[in-house]
């Protein structure tokens, strides 16, 4: 799990925390998330979600199909420009990359 | 590796780490296995080769756990709220419900009475009598799909057991979801569904658009191993529900759909979504389907007989006289012919690949893939096992 990536470059838009999807506010090409203990609308389909650890874990919470949220756990690394770079070193998933739109206090905009 | 008494216990200590690796990795094997073992059988039910021994009502025990926070008092959702949504059930599985009237059409005659009616239990598992209804303190702000509102050492209740009791929590859930569900299968302790209290039954706190008890319809429809009905493939058309007769969609539907919606090349009637097992509000989702029904059957005369009344599995006779309720099923039989099955041997099977089941001693199974299929399965399963070795002694610190 060591597998120390070091985030050079321009200072990462600071999206550690923990984030689910606020789907009712994505626009055509814009995903737009909320931090976890935001209170959204109950909502049938279940939000997915991301968390940015400071140490670079990266966690993706996907819906399953007995709507709870399974974890898929990645490192994730700053790239300049408001680019994160997400790897899933374990072969879990296919890495990608993030562009961040906005980022205000209560609420992340991402592009991927 | 389970340590027999006999023996002294190893003098070198394990790390912990590697014990929770190991069980985790022989749950989620014995998991595997079992899933495959039910979705082997649900598969025998929907080609015909089994059918449901029950044809009277089935009443499953509920225990509604309670866990609320005093800061937040509509969390302690009242008893006439619970009950509300006891009967939401019992319509709901039964086909009883008023809103049924409006499938479609084309549809009218996949709709399925699933035989399955709830009640809330009259006796705890101490054999005192009870209401049914658990009501436990928690000082969480909320709860999300990590179980933790299943266990009392993590702010929750623990369940009943679970192959007595259908275990239902009602609680504060977080992130706006409304309740998730757990397949059969999985571990005991964790068994049942959980509902986020605004979504629970139709009074008290419940509030729009989830104020129809449609919530724990759903997800006590995942407990008896139902899938959404897109297949959970994100949009693709490549995976279904496994049922037959529940058209392939393309992905959820959600809000009041119109009808047709159509998908996945599924015209001109298109999705089936209103379906409980679709995402649609409360009051556009009525309807099972009889394939649905069958695949309940299979899960209740398998991995959940244990509340079954008076199961007979394994000894399905022939398919042939339709449950009272229901007409034979276009999905699975053939057309079959309306004429008693007297002659075992001259019948013909239903559906099943015209396998000579002569001489074929099956255990008074009825079906003569029966061999096969469990070879089958005990090859997918020493194949996990040996999977799960390498794994094991692969990871070598």
């Amino acid at each position: 799990m060591s597998q120390g990536e070091s985030t050079v470059g321009a200072a990462p838009p600071d999206v550690t925390g923990s984030w689910l999807h606020s789907f009712e506010e994505d626009t055509g090409t814009t995903e737009v998330y909320r931090p976890s203990a935001y209170r959204f609308r109950p909502a049938r389909r279940v939000r997915g979600g991301l968390e940015f650890r400071p140490d670079g874990t990266f966690v993706e919470r996907r819906p399953g199909p007995d709507d709870r949220l399974y974890e898929v756990q990645g490192r994730w690394a700053a790239q300049g420009a408001g680019r994160i770079g997400v790897t899933f070193p374990q072969g879990r998933a296919a890495p990608y990359e993030i562009t961040v739109v906005s980022r205000t206090q209560d609420m992340l905009a991402i592009t991927r | 590796m389970t340590q027999s008494a006999n023996f002294p216990a190893p003098a070198r200590d394990i790390c912990g780490t590697m014990l929770v690796h190991r069980r985790l990795l022989n749950d989620s094997m014995t998991y595997r296995a079992q899933r495959a073992r039910i979705e082997n059988r649900a598969l025998q039910y929907e080609t015909g080769r089994r059918s449901a021994v029950r044809n009277e009502v089935l009443t499953i025990p509920v225990v509604v756990h309670v866990v609320h926070n005093p800061a937040h008092p509509e969390q302690n959702v009242g008893d006439a709220q619970v009950h509300s949504q006891i009967d939401v059930l019992n319509r709901d599985f039964r086909a009883a419900n008023a809103d049924v009237s409006q499938v479609p059409e084309v549809w009218r005659p996949l709709v399925a009475d699933a035989r399955i009616e709830f009640a809330l239990a009259t006796r705890d598992p101490l054999g005192n009598p009870t209401e049914g209804i658990t009501r436990i303190e928690t000082d969480r702000d909320g709860f999300d799909t990590s179980d933790t509102v299943k266990a009392a050492e993590t702010g929750g209740a623990d369940p009943w057991p679970s192959d007595q009791f259908l275990n239902l929590w009602v609680c504060q859930l977080q992130g706006g979801l409304l309740g998730y569900a757990q397949f059969p299968g999985g571990p005991p302790q964790t068994d049942g569904v959980v509902i986020l209290h605004t979504a629970f039954g139709t009074t008290g706190c419940a509030a729009s658009p989830f104020d129809g008890g449609r919530t724990a319809t759903h997800e006590i429809g995942h407990w008896l191993d139902l899938l959404h009905i897109w297949g959970d493939d994100d949009g693709a058309c490549s995976n279904d529900d496994r049922v037959g007769d529940t058209p392939n969609q393309a992905s959820s539907n959600t809000g009041k759909p119109a009808f047709p919606h159509v998908t996945c090349d599924n015209g001109p009637n298109g999705d089936m979504f209103m379906n409980y097992m679709d995402y649609v509000d409360d009051e556009a989702m009525f309807m099972f389907t009889r394939g649905q029904s069958e695949r309940m059957d299979a899960c209740l005369e398998g991995a959940r007989a244990s509340f079954v009344v008076a199961h007979q599995v394994g000894t399905a006779k022939a398919p042939a006289a339709a449950p009272a309720a229901e007409a034979p099923s276009e999905a699975a039989a053939p057309a079959a012919p309306s004429v008693p099955p007297q002659a075992p041997a001259a019948a013909p099977a239903p559906a099943a690949p015209a396998a000579a089941p002569a001489a074929a001693a099956t255990g008074g199974n009825g079906h003569a893939a029966h061999d096969s299929e469990v070879e089958r399965l005990l090859r997918e399963v020493l194949s996990e096992v040996q999977d799960a070795l390498g794994i094991v002694t692969g990871d070598g610190r």
